[in-house]
């Protein structure tokens, strides 16, 4: 599962870097390839099951980009590079976070429903 | 390498304290390498996680580092904030496994649960299906005893029907009527010579049947009824009668029928079946007859 994530991950990454990095090769290239990971990994993050299940890890994520972006119109691009690099950590940490929430409840309804399954079993045979 | 940052590390620390100044330490560095050891003592995440806690480790290595260089503090912040989020990523991943784990353990528990139900129930329903197979048995077997009892009644009816039916055979045979006394064999005059009570030769095939049909029918009895016509006296007549049917008795005792079951009554003149006026009528009256018993009980008097 990780795994099928994170290659997804990487070729819609591959796929919006090299649209942006093509249309900036002119000026400020490095910055300007993070921001396209960072959006590239906000977009991906930005799922309804990430906003349910980790909603405040998301907002971080979404913010920071802004804040990326504003340090980008400020030609603050040392800024810009730093946020950006932050963006993407923050976004894959708001996905692993959901993932594993969602991981969580499924666990506990495998248990509650081995519970129930229990209580059936020596319920059935008192003996 | 490590140790020698970390023992560098911990020099300027001790240097700093020394020299009395304010702790030029990076708190969000530090934030992070307390997290990194939380996350490395774990040992579900560096089970679980190994090579994003590798990953972090090496981030926190990097922003340590930079605060060694004495790099800007902006910088420092930065990359300690990214050796964080390696932490988190770390944690994450081995959390979500671990859930992961438990999902597959329960969902293996359960089917190992519903395997033994399973189990159960069949087990169950084979003892029931032993229980009812040997009900089943058990009623097969009453049926069966109720069908022989029944089978066994239904052969004893026959086989009564078939000694009624074989007794009217037998006694039509010699011309036996059915009365309201009973069934009747009357042996005619010709049997006897006029005057006498000796059975004439030619009734010995008659007598055989008679006393055949006694021997096959061990519950009949029967009275040996004798009766003249009306010529001579009537008490001559009614001794000629009583020695007659004595004479019956006696030659169908001969032949092997118990006395007991045999009894005799003399009527001379009375009961004539034909008017005594014609020699032919005369003939008639001059008989004995026998009457069965209509079950086992006694042959009703005139």
């Amino acid at each position: 599962m990780p795994n099928v994530l994170f290659t997804s991950f990487s070729i819609r990454t591959i796929t919006v870097l090299f649209v942006l990095v093509l249309g900036a090769c002119a000026s400020e290239p490095k910055s300007n390839m993070q921001m396209a990971v960072a959006e590239a990994s906000v977009q991906h993050a930005n799922t309804s099951s990430t906003s349910e299940n980790a909603n405040g890890q998301l907002q971080i994520a979404l913010s920071k980009l802004d804040r990326a972006r504003q340090a980008v119109i400020d030609k603050d691009y040392e800024r810009a590079q730093q946020l950006a690099e932050q963006v993407e950590l923050d976004s894959q940490v708001a996905e692993l976070h959901a993932q594993s929430e969602r991981s969580r409840k499924a666990a506990q309804e495998t248990q509650n429903a081995a519970n129930v399954l229990r209580d059936e079993i020596n319920r059935k045979t008192p003996h | 390498m490590k140790n020698r940052y970390l023992y560098l590390a911990t020099l300027s620390v001790v240097l700093a304290a020394c020299n009395s100044m304010p702790a030029n330490r990076n708190s969000q560095l530090d934030q992070a390498t307390e997290h990194f050891k939380l996350a490395q003592g774990d040992s579900q995440v560096s089970a679980l996680a190994p090579e994003e806690l590798v990953r972090a480790g090496e981030s926190l290595r990097i922003a340590e580092l930079a605060w060694m260089n004495g790099d800007k503090t902006d910088k420092v912040d930065h990359l300690a904030y990214m050796a964080d989020r390696r932490v988190v990523i770390a944690q994450e991943t081995a959390s979500s496994k671990t859930a992961q784990n438990v999902t597959a353990s329960a969902a293996a528990e359960r089917d190992k649960m519903r395997l033994e139900m399973r189990t159960a129930e069949a087990d169950t329903a084979h003892q029931q299906l032993a229980v009812a197979k040997l009900d089943t048995l058990q009623k097969e077997g009453e049926l069966s005893d109720v069908k022989d009892a029944a089978a066994r009644s239904a052969e004893n009816l026959e086989r009564s029907d078939a000694r009624v039916n074989d007794l009217e055979y037998q006694l039509k045979d010699l011309n036996a009527r059915k009365t309201p006394r009973g069934m009747v064999v009357t042996l005619g005059d010709v049997l006897f010579d006029t005057g006498k009570s000796a059975l004439a030769h030619n009734s010995s095939h008659n007598m055989d049947k008679l006393a055949d049909f006694f021997i096959r029918n061990p519950q009949r009895t029967a009275t040996i009824e004798g009766y003249t016509d009306n010529i001579g006296s009537t008490s001559s007549n009614y001794r000629l009668s009583e020695r007659r049917a004595n004479a019956v008795m006696k030659m169908l005792v001969d032949k092997g029928v118990p006395q007991d079951r045999l009894s005799t009554h003399a009527y001379g003149e009375e009961s004539p079946v034909a008017d005594n006026a014609s020699a032919a009528g005369r003939q008639m009256n001059r008989r004995v007859e026998i009457v069965f018993s209509q079950q086992s009980g006694d042959v009703s008097e005139k």
